[in-house]
């Protein structure tokens, strides 16, 4: 018998879903991929969509929607409070898992993803529509962003400097800092290339199957805790390029693995790598 | 076929919902790649390493010096098949010379830097530079 995830609740089955399609209300399917159209070229039937630009982050400050905007985009939606949301997406559901992170800063309570995401859905030949679903507005009210799921750049550094555990989940080529130096292709997003020194290299794929659904517990220890020796007796803090695969890897420590204090830190390296004299390491080592 | 000038217009012209509607029609048009260029070993050169998704171009010109341009792109990124569509129907059999007249701020000419956000038009960016510089060096290669 394989052992439970810590928090076996926030994870479904494209089975649950597809048993759970007319269940609108009390059910809400969020699709939230990478590509902004891939929503409209079919999706599950019944499911909204979020775009983590255009609906989640502030078009003026680089920061996310405040908890108003939030409010109004879950009442546009059909979600009330006490909405159990369901997301999924594409790319390994990291989008999905980006949307999950938002929407527990803002305290939503009934947050879960579908394991496999759009892949699994669609490899299973399960029905997708184009047709855009309407539901009636529902008074929604946010709460202050909760904060301690999510790390800012001064209290990387501080962890850091305090060596506690720091996770990149990046590839390794981006970890260790090597660029493509190729004629009319200027890096873009970072000035600098490397890793914040102490971190450890996990990529976020080897957390998840071919079939994109999550590997098992025991899989999971063994590359969290047992090799990288993340014990949960200290905060951990994640992070990637742009805060969303490292929400991924967020979600597998945080529900998965059931460690109890986890940050994402959503600037990640568009932030670090630009920073004006933060320490960098380049190379394999942390 | 429509120029480049003429999807400047026609952006242009659109709302942002609009703008990304006709990027989803173009994505349906881009014409499958020809079996010819389906070999991996043609593959490598042809990947466009920016692109978070695998998408491949080949760009050619001709002995009258016309630009010739092939793709392929999945179809899970939609996004930039779009993209990939306007620059082919834009440039395709067209003077290699046309390209010195090509803005290099494309993307916000046709109002998308806005309607996708700064952090995804990188990779549609790196796919538009490369179009220019590879024709810009077999334009110097012919010249030689």
């Amino acid at each position: 018998m394989m052992r439970p995830y810590a928090h076996p609740e926030v994870l479904v089955s494209t089975e649950w879903v597809a048993e759970h399609l007319h269940d609108t209300e009390r059910v809400r399917l969020v699709e939230s991929n990478e590509d902004v159209l891939l929503y409209d070229t079919g999706h599950i039937p019944n499911a909204v969509h979020i775009d983590w630009t255009r609906d989640l982050q502030d078009p003026v400050v680089r920061d996310f929607i405040d908890k108003d905007r939030f409010a109004a985009l879950c009442s546009r939606l059909g979600i009330g409070n006490d909405t159990t949301v369901v997301f999924y997406g594409d790319k390994h559901n990291w989008w999905a898992c980006y949307a999950f992170w938002v929407f527990k800063l803002f305290g939503h309570e009934d947050c879960r993803i579908m394991d496999g995401g759009r892949q699994k859905w669609i490899a299973e030949g399960r029905p997708l529509t184009r047709e855009v679903p309407q539901f009636p507005p529902r008074p929604y009210v946010a709460r202050d962003p909760d904060l301690s799921i999510r790390a800012f750049r001064d209290q990387v550094l501080e962890h850091m400097r305090a060596g506690r555990p720091l996770v990149d989940v990046r590839t390794p080529q981006e970890y260790r800092g090597e660029l493509t130096h190729m004629p009319d292709y200027p890096q873009e997003g970072a000035l600098r290339a490397g890793h914040i020194p102490g971190a450890v290299n996990v990529p976020w794929s080897r957390a998840v199957r071919e079939d994109g659904t999550f590997r098992s517990r025991e899989e999971l220890e063994r590359i969290y805790v047992e090799e990288q020796g993340l014990s949960g007796q200290e905060e951990v803090i994640t992070y990637c390029r742009i805060g969303e695969r490292s929400s991924h890897t967020w979600f597998v420590l945080k529900y998965l693995l059931g460690l109890e204090r986890v940050r994402n830190y959503d600037g990640s390296w568009t932030e670090w790598g630009n920073l004006v004299g933060v320490p960098i390491e380049k190379g394999p080592n942390p | 076929m429509p120029s480049l000038q003429d999807f400047i217009r026609l952006f242009g012209s659109a709302d942002e919902r609009t703008r990304l509607e006709m990027l989803l029609e173009l994505s349906e048009r881009l014409p499958p790649l020809p079996p010819e260029l389906e070999q991996a070993s043609l593959r490598e050169q042809a990947r466009v390493p920016e692109c978070q998704s695998p998408v491949y171009l080949w760009i050619e010109l001709d002995a009258q010096g016309r630009i010739h341009l092939q793709a392929d792109v999945p179809r899970e990124a939609p996004t930039v098949r779009g993209f990939v569509a306007l620059l082919r129907e834009a440039f395709e059999g067209r003077e290699g010379a046309e390209i010195w007249s090509a803005p290099p701020d494309l993307l916000n000419r046709l109002g998308l830097t806005q309607a996708l956000g700064m952090q995804r038009i990188r990779g549609l960016e790196a796919i538009y530079r490369r179009l220019l510089a590879e024709i810009k060096r077999r334009l110097a290669a012919q010249e030689a």
